[in-house]
């Protein structure tokens, strides 16, 4: 990997908090805690440039969503951005879902390269004129101008969730999407904002009964009738809308039984998962929990077919972990293009890639010392104990406050978008 | 004793984090309060059984107490904790029925083990040397605390205050705020004071030990 592209942003409000390719990869969109979306374009490849494989430059910038204040709860919502999702592109203009705790929000990202001139109806201060003065029918015309990309909320699905957002997915329908907090999921229609149909519904009568809640959850990539949704005890659940509106019971119960030399003090938390992706073929799904990710079969639910450690050496560190909190931290994980290698983030702003074929991992870095334009990606290594080689990094000399929580893969190339804290990176194959 | 220690460790860390999550934007966060929930469950379990194999062979000397003043204690507990709660803003429910449960909902994870481990502790091991199982008078709650107090390991800011003579039953709230002044004073991002104390008048409630102020204290965020 090489060619590094980055943005750097310096406060606490541009800690980046989703990334996501749009359908063909021509663009990437990252949020922010600041309830920022920016969106990247790729640069058309030209002849005289063969070396410059389409830069990722930015496309728009906008202000997704505001802090916002509840009042009868005395509740700040925050304004951080949990999810972006891309609807494919049925004209010329773009469509994406963001979300943060409690509203989702349609965007349409449009371009303006020409502006209607020519209208008689004002004067040259901009009042309008007298109609009576007005003796000519004059029609604007439309003249070039510098390209504007503007970005207007087309759509605000608010007031659902009772508890926060973790999930979006666009349906395969494109008609209706559904999103996800900790105890409920809901079915939207993108045209309409003041309903949405309640599809799974975790709530206990009795809350002191609560035991699970949902963690994230996503739409089959094809079969626009099933979904899956994860839990907190590292389970989940494939549901069938056509089976009942409410999708309580599930058509299909992915559990691993547990290993018994595994059970720890901490074992419950650290069996939540934290993402789930179906594979872009729709035959399996990836889940992501502290230490491992995991891939299934969806004909296959009493275990994984492939189990992936993340980062193993953490198991006996986890009593600190939990003291400095990052034992909650949620990864996120993505496949490639062909299902054939899997992504997930590490902390010291390592991220692991897993080749399902060849079985061979790799660690990468994203940091700027290490990533010089063009220069290929050294592969990391962690030293478990004993003696420590040169360019191994030691367990203890960790830094577990760089940590990389999200990262997006190119629907089709190989090119990766790692988010470290507040900066983005941007690897390319060199193919040629 | 040394897995005593860090479960006691362990469970006041938790409660730490469940106060502190409160002060954070956004609100409570349900997962987070589980998570929480959970270790701090386990904590108590392993605290717990630690204890009965610790204490395991004066038990059959002592008599066992009736277990009645204890069931109704949880009782009470919850109802002193739903008037306290009642007085914060609860961000998960909407309806105000709901807010006294859904704050205990959490640190319960499974009801049926909660109580019945709560129920087999106090029907089957009695008070004498186990101070931190069974309801005891305030004088035992301060021997309680300077034998916390007095463990090494037990980081100085995480260790409790001595006991104040308060009169026989401190208000949980107040209970925390000795507790964890310390604990509180060096966060910048909490408060100085423990939440608007709602001044309980409960009548016979015996004095609680250590174990279970902190238990109550996760009932009552």
């Amino acid at each position: 990997m090489n060619y590094p592209d980055e943005s750097t942003y310096g406060n606490k409000a541009d800690i980046i908090s989703t990334v996501e390719f749009n359908h063909t990869g021509e663009l990437l969109a990252t949020g922010d805690k600041g309830g920022r979306v920016v969106i990247f374009q790729r640069e058309q490849e030209s002849k005289n440039q063969i070396h410059r494989r389409g830069e990722y430059n930015v496309y728009s910038t906008f202000q997704s969503h505001e802090p916002e204040f509840d009042y009868l709860k005395s509740l700040e919502i925050e304004e951080k951005i949990n999810k972006i999702r891309w609807l494919p592109q049925q004209n010329a203009a773009y469509f994406l879902l963001s979300t943060n705790d409690k509203t989702v929000k349609l965007w349409k990202v449009s371009e303006r390269d020409k502006r209607p001139e020519g209208y008689n109806l004002k004067d040259e201060e901009g009042r309008l004129r007298d109609p009576a003065t007005i003796t000519t029918l004059r029609v604007p015309v439309l003249r070039p101008m510098d390209l504007m990309v503007e970005a207007t909320p087309r759509r605000v699905f608010a007031n659902a969730h009772t508890y926060h957002i973790n999930s979006i997915s666009v349906n395969s329908d494109y008609e209706t999407y559904m999103s996800a907090d900790d105890l409920r999921i809901n079915l939207w229609n993108f045209e309409i904002t003041n309903q949405s149909f309640n599809i799974v519904d975790i709530k206990p009568a009795n809350m002191e009964e609560l035991t699970e809640v949902i963690t994230a959850a996503e739409f089959h990539p094809h079969h626009c009738n099933t979904f899956v949704y994860s839990s907190s005890k590292g389970t989940i659940r494939l549901c069938d809308m056509r089976a009942s509106a409410l999708c309580d019971r599930h058509t299909k119960f992915f559990e691993e039984p547990e290993d018994p030399s595994n059970r720890s003090f901490f074992s419950e938390i650290i069996s939540s998962i934290s993402d789930v992706k179906f594979s872009h073929s729709g035959r399996y799904i990836m889940t992501r929990d502290y230490l491992t990710v995991k891939v299934w079969d969806l004909n296959m639910e009493n275990r994984p077919i492939e189990t992936y450690q993340v980062h193993d050496y953490l198991r006996s560190k986890l009593c600190s972990l939990y003291e400095n909190d990052c034992i909650f931290d949620k990864f996120e994980c993505v496949w490639n293009g062909s299902d054939s290698v899997i992504m997930t983030g590490s902390y010291n702003n390592f991220f692991r890639m897993f080749d399902r074929n060849t079985k061979r991992d790799v660690t990468l870095e994203a940091s700027r010392e290490n990533s010089k334009p063009r220069a290929i990606l050294k592969p990391r290594k962690v030293c478990v104990g004993g003696k420590r080689r040169k360019d191994e990094i030691s367990v203890d000399s960790l830094d577990f406050s760089k940590k990389i929580l999200h990262t997006a893969w190119h629907p089709s190339e190989n090119i990766i978008a790692v988010a470290a804290t507040n900066n983005l990176y941007i690897f390319q194959d060199k193919v040629n | 004793m040394e897995v005593q220690k860090e479960a006691q460790r362990i469970m006041t860390l938790s409660v730490w984090k469940m106060y502190h999550s409160r002060m954070q934007r956004g609100g409570l966060r349900l997962h987070r309060s589980l998570q929480l929930s959970l270790v701090m469950r386990s904590a108590r379990e392993l605290y717990l059984s630690a204890k009965v194999e610790a204490h395991e062979p004066e038990v059959s000397l002592q008599p066992a107490r009736s277990p009645d003043p204890r069931l109704h204690r949880p009782r009470e507990a919850e109802a002193e904790a739903a008037r306290l709660d009642g007085e914060q803003p609860s961000p998960e429910p909407m309806d105000t029925q709901e807010a006294p449960r859904a704050e205990e909902a959490p640190p319960r994870g499974g009801p049926r083990p909660a109580k019945v481990s709560r129920k087999r502790r106090s029907s089957s091991l009695s008070d004498g040397g186990d101070v931190g199982l069974v309801p005891s008078k305030k004088a035992r709650l301060e021997e309680e605390e300077e034998e916390a107090a007095a463990s090494p390991e037990v980081p100085d800011r995480l260790q409790p205050s001595p006991a104040q003579a308060e009169g026989a039953f401190p208000n949980l709230a107040r209970v925390l705020q000795r507790r964890f002044s310390g604990l509180l004073n060096c966060s910048p991002a909490a408060p100085p004071t423990a939440p608007p104390a709602c001044e309980a008048k409960p009548a016979c409630r015996p004095a609680d030990n250590m174990l279970n102020v902190l238990v109550r204290a996760v009932v009552a965020f």
